[in-house]
């Protein structure tokens, strides 16, 4: 028997109708707008070539349009640095260990904490209670 | 040339399903999609009055959009990775408190 995917149903999808209502509110404005007549590119020029010499404010282009060289050289460093933040939460220990960021989500604590509220020590499970995140 | 109208209306509806699937999802990884959706509009209204307007600044910014796109992708999966060690779920519902 082959099983295909359902949407599911049910209140969920309640706040999914302010995407609809705003979808149709800007639907309603957007159809009933005029832009003006359109100039368009003309049929020989290269938008590429133009696009590339707009990226690094050469001027050359055939197309007008603004130079990008300052968001060009902020957009290269917001990408290192995302890229260092994506290895720096994704990375493992040199031993395989994945503890790297690691926190408990709130449960190991709790079930740590006797009923007077102290830590008990060490922990069930055998382990030091130093790897188990906590308030790491 | 199709007029301008009609790809303002493709963004909107491709705008309006990214808000509805971060309205009704709880999946983090659906959440990143539903984000992408939403830049990726944006992407259509650049490029397509950077086509009505003669003018190509859109299209260079719509690059640099879909570049910064890149970015957030990186650091979301990375955020999502987290996510899953330490609550072994992707419910974006689970993490309540900055710190834990």
């Amino acid at each position: 028997m082959t099983t295909k995917p359902e949407l599911r149903t049910g209140s969920h999808l309640l706040p999914g109708l302010a995407a609809v209502a705003l979808f149709v509110v800007i639907a309603a404005v957007v159809l009933r707008a005029s832009f003006g007549d359109p100039q368009g590119f003309a049929s020989d020029a290269s938008i590429t070539a133009s696009i590339g010499y707009a990226m690094f404010n050469l001027g050359m282009g055939e197309i007008p349009g603004e130079g990008m060289l300052v968001a060009f050289e902020i957009i290269d460093v917001v990408l290192v640095a995302a890229l260092a933040a994506a290895v720096m939460l994704a990375r493992r220990e040199e031993d395989g260990n994945m503890v790297a960021l690691l926190a408990d989500g709130g449960r190991e604590i709790t079930d740590r904490l006797g009923d007077d509220g102290t830590e008990d020590s060490p922990a069930a499970d055998g382990r030091p209670a130093a790897d188990q995140g906590g308030d790491r | 040339m199709v007029p301008v109208q009609w790809y303002l209306l493709l963004a909107t509806a491709v705008f309006c399903i990214g808000l509805f699937g971060i309205l009704t999802r709880k999946n983090a990884l659906l959440f990143l999609m539903s984000v992408e959706l939403m830049l990726n509009a944006a992407n259509i209204n650049l490029v397509a009055f950077s086509a009505y307007w003669g003018n190509v600044t859109g299209q260079t910014f719509s690059l640099f959009t879909m570049a910064l796109a890149a970015a957030e992708v990186a650091v979301g999966i990375g955020i999502i990775l987290v996510l899953y060690r330490n609550f072994d779920d992707v419910d974006v519902t689970l993490a309540r408190e900055m710190r834990w």
